[in-house]
């Protein structure tokens, strides 16, 4: 029986998007010990991410893929990264993650969420897929929750603030979002999903 | 009057009014095909199938609906 860090150290998640979910949830795994992450963005870190995404001002301008292998590497020197710079389409998904055990969807756009949840639960069974929807705003913060909606999908949010309804965007409200993202991967990587060979 | 269970509550059509399709009840409902991923009884329905899958009375659908920010 692998134990629990033994079962994260083997474990590949891949992080679908580096805004204030993405960018959050890989440090939060990282931290974690999972062994293995394949991140996927095509843009570039601004000034305007800074209030809620995990860069830094002198990271301005560049891409954010390159910045979050950095800043992975100053957390936790032994998880293995595997970037990508492009944007992921319906096409470029299977492949590219492939080989994660579980997907954190962890987009900006409602469209972009609902391509990469179809293209996982319709094209890469038996792998399982944490998405988000409803984050925006200040407060409510236990209106944020986690919830199984099928076996292989996990859904946070509260279902309803988005950025075209809400005010603002905070790192406090996202980073809840971002945490039940993490630790209900966590969950999965631990209680349900067969460790692969080490 | 039949029934269908959306998102786990019984939703109940008048004669003549319950959705032939899932594209059908997604109308009725006001809900933007572009944003939503649909399990009916469990499997998935990729979006460009939603107006030839057909729905039967007593049918379990699963609507999740996505907003914008991450």
């Amino acid at each position: 029986m692998a134990s629990i860090d033994e079962k994260l150290r083997r474990a590949v998640v891949g992080v679908a998007g580096l805004g204030g979910l993405g960018s959050n949830v890989a440090a939060a795994l990282a931290r974690a010990g999972v062994g293995r992450l394949i991140i996927a963005d095509f843009d570039m870190v601004e000034a305007a991410n800074l209030n809620r995404q995990q860069y830094f001002l002198d990271q301005v301008g560049r891409p954010k893929v390159e910045c979050t292998v950095e800043n992975l590497r100053r957390i936790n020197p032994a998880v293995l990264v595997e970037a990508h710079n492009e944007r992921l389409t319906a096409a470029n998904v299977p492949e590219l993650f492939a080989a994660a055990d579980v997907v954190a969807e962890c987009f900006d756009r409602a469209q972009e969420k609902q391509m990469i949840v179809e293209t996982v639960l319709a094209r890469m069974s038996p792998k399982p897929i944490v998405s988000v929807s409803g984050l925006a705003g200040y407060g409510k913060s236990n209106a944020i929750t986690t919830r199984r909606i099928s076996p292989r999908l996990i859904l946070i949010g509260d279902g309803q603030s988005g950025i075209d309804t809400e005010p603002i965007l905070t790192a406090a409200r996202v980073g809840i979002a971002a945490s039940h993202q993490a630790n209900a991967i966590i969950e999965l990587l631990v209680d349900e999903i067969k460790a692969s060979a080490p | 009057m039949d029934v269908l269970k959306i998102n786990g509550k019984e939703k109940e059509f008048t004669a003549g009014q319950f959705p032939a399709t899932l594209a059908e009840l997604l109308e009725q409902l006001g809900v933007e095909a572009a944003t939503v991923v649909a399990e009916v009884d469990g499997d998935i329905v990729e979006r460009e199938n939603f107006a030839r899958t057909r729905l039967a009375p007593g049918g379990s659908i699963e609507l999740v609906r996505f907003v914008p920010g991450g």
